[in-house]
């Protein structure tokens, strides 16, 4: 176990170390010089070297790489904005902030939109896929496998304007939706969240409750079940002690997958909503060619999938006994 | 979403040395040779949701194949702003004055607020955008996961560990993001950025980028499946008889990868379509004034329309969803007409 945690945390650093060479890349050769934005108007050769100066980019790239792996490891005094301690992604070059505590001041909003919208998925979908497989063949199976079927082809970018338009916009029935930090105000966290976790979890809902299903109903083919059902088991604890256990592998691998992405930034639900969390974070990085930004919020979301991959991996350990972790 | 059930079942029906055998399971009374090909084609045909489905698929394909032609027809194009041609259209906001968008024998699916473009003729130019950036990115992709992921399954050893690490790779960068990231990256590849960016190099820049990340489900498939032909017989006979890599992997293992790929790319397309009408909601994709699909969506977005014209958002909404529906039955009625095995 302990051997399995090693060997999958240095897997991840070293794709993260990769990643961040690729985006440091990616930033050289966008289009936007940074500091043709910083400086303004009245923007001379000069000042646009002495802002070069100041962010470092005059130096050879391999040279700014080591400075960055530098300053997230022991954290750096040398920025004019102040010191930064050891995670350091250095400063944004669009609102001169810390990039650390930015991307964690950000991460409520995500985390609350994630969470809450996969409790209500998880549960929703979950129990409709295990009630359409218990029900196979029946109406209520044929309604919830056509009705997941037409949700879960719908986009976040088309039913979210629309939930807006409806609800917002023209009824005025809730308020648009907005981020409100849980410690300060729960009752308006809840009601500016609302619409989106709505929208969120709708559409996962709907894929969970065909993955349920699905994964159901070939773990109810299985032999082992048939084996249980033979010996004169009941439906009922068949179903739910056999075959279910079996059927979450699949769920669970794609349950972390989907968490880890969301997590990593919600991008088109919050760009949707105007929800200002990472995604949107990092929506607002590119199109400034702020490098820290980028770099802060490209490592952040890799790291989420990666946590969350290994997260799984240890998960089948507990689900399916036949699973050894090496 | 690739599932991981979906992706059980490759390379159950085995083709040995092109289409020849498999006659034993015809039932017919006189013997006649089918090849498993055809006898796939017998089982979709009798697959009332697959063929329907298939019909409307086809039916998207051919309307973005003849939007030029289907707008000819109908006499206006996906260009003109009919808020300057003809204002009486539209009141003081931009808004289309007649009820429900607009909608009249002049105009079918109504007018868009703001521009008052055509939203008939916007949708089909958009459908064939982006279909045309969906079908290349899919074509791109079949290909990368052939050559990569047999190549992986096939020589396994050092190619093999490489090309899975570099999947896992890839498999960790946040998509989206990198998707927003390397746009304006690659487009500048291609046009300096003072210039006006062509259509055709953002259409070429979405292809690559979606390609970069879509190629590795694919891939490991491709593998996996590969990777366990390699040990069958046929293999090992062909392989003794003195056959060369590259004649074992054209004529004995390619035929059999068929069935996953053809599988896996129905279910990838429709991903693609998503994909990339995303990224033009997001506004790094394809721009005002070309038409297309998610551009649609995110002028539906916007404040304008939200607060004063619902039907129009309807139009690319409903659309894409019958889209994505009827292509996802098709991969279903596919998948089951290959491997009858796999029950649902």
């Amino acid at each position: 176990m302990l051997r399995f945690l090693i060997r999958r945390t240095l897997g991840a650093v070293v794709i993260l170390f990769l990643l961040s060479i690729v985006t440091f890349l990616l930033f050289f050769g966008m289009p936007r010089d940074p500091a043709l934005m910083m400086c303004g108007k009245a923007c001379t050769p000069a000042n646009i070297e002495n802002i070069h100066h100041v962010l470092g980019l005059d130096k050879s790239i391999p040279e700014q790489y080591w400075t960055f792996l530098h300053n997230i490891v022991l954290g750096s005094d040398a920025f004019t904005q102040g010191p930064c301690p050891a995670p350091c992604f250095g400063y944004s070059y669009n609102t001169n902030e810390a990039v650390w505590p930015t991307l964690m001041d950000r991460l409520p909003t995500t985390v609350s939109l994630t969470l809450g919208a996969a409790c209500v998925f998880l549960l929703v979908g979950l129990g409709t896929g295990l009630l359409a497989a218990w029900k196979r063949g029946t109406l209520i199976d044929k309604t919830f496998t056509a009705g997941s079927m037409v949700i879960s082809s719908m986009q976040i970018y088309f039913l979210g304007p629309l939930v807006l338009a409806v609800f917002v916009y023209q009824s005025h029935l809730f308020d648009k939706p907005a981020y409100n930090p849980f410690t300060a105000d729960p009752v308006n966290w809840f009601s500016g969240l609302i619409i989106p976790w709505v929208v969120l979890s709708t559409i996962f809902a709907a894929q969970y409750t065909r993955m349920a299903r699905s994964s159901m109903v070939e773990q109810l083919q299985e032999e082992h079940v048939r084996t249980a059902r033979a010996k004169g088991m009941s439906r009922r604890y068949v179903f739910f002690r056999y075959a279910w256990r079996g059927s979450l592998i699949p769920i669970v691998t794609i349950f972390g997958i989907d968490l880890g992405s969301l997590l990593g930034g919600a991008v088109i639900t919050e760009y949707t909503f105007g929800l200002p969390g990472l995604g949107q974070l990092a929506v607002q990085s590119v199109a400034f060619s702020d490098l820290p930004l980028l770099l802060g919020v490209m490592l952040f979301a890799a790291t989420m999938i990666l946590l969350f991959n290994i997260i799984v991996d240890t998960c089948y350990a507990f689900i399916d006994p036949r699973v050894r972790l090496a | 979403m690739t599932s991981p059930l979906k992706t059980e079942g490759g390379g159950a029906s085995v083709v040995v040395d092109g289409d020849k055998e498999s006659a034993k399971e015809s039932q017919t009374a006189q013997v006649e040779g089918r090849s498993p090909g055809r006898l796939m084609w017998i089982r979709f045909k009798r697959d009332r949701t697959g063929v329907i489905s298939a019909y409307v698929v086809g039916f998207f394909f051919l309307i973005g194949l003849l939007a030029p032609l289907i707008s000819k027809l109908y006499g206006k194009d996906p260009y003109t702003v009919y808020a300057d041609e003809r204002p009486e259209l539209f009141d003081s906001a931009g808004v289309p004055v007649q009820p429900n968008g607009g909608i009249s024998g002049d105009f079918w699916f109504g007018l868009e607020p703001g521009n008052g473009y055509d939203v008939f003729t916007k949708l089909i130019y958009g459908i064939r955008t982006s279909l045309m950036i969906s079908l290349a990115v899919t074509v791109a992709v079949v290909l990368t996961g052939i050559l990569l992921g047999v190549t992986a399954g096939y020589l396994g050893g050092k190619a093999d560990f490489f090309i899975g690490r570099v999947i896992d790779f890839l498999l960790a960068i946040p998509a989206q993001l990198f998707f927003i990231a390397s746009m304006p990256v690659v487009v500048s590849l291609f046009v300096s950025p003072r210039d006006e960016t062509p259509t055709y190099v953002r259409v070429v820049a979405l292809i690559a980028v979606q390609w970069a990340l879509g190629w590795m489900s694919l891939g490991r498939i491709l593998r996996g499946t590969t990777l366990s032909l390699r040990e069958r017989e046929f293999i090992e006979a062909a392989k003794v008889s003195g056959a060369s890599s590259r004649r074992i992997i054209g004529k004995e293992i390619l035929p059999n990868v068929v069935t996953p790929l053809l599988v896996q790319s129905t279910y990838l397309l429709p991903n693609f379509v998503t994909a990339e009408a995303g990224l033009s909601f997001l506004g790094v994709g394809i721009v005002e004034p070309t038409p297309d699909w998610g551009q649609m969506f995110s002028k539906a977005s916007t404040e304008l329309v939200l607060q004063n014209d619902l039907t129009y958002m309807f139009f690319p909404g409903v659309s894409m969803i019958i889209f994505v529906v009827a292509f996802n039955l098709l991969g279903d009625s596919v998948r089951d007409a290959f491997d009858p095995k796999s029950a649902r």
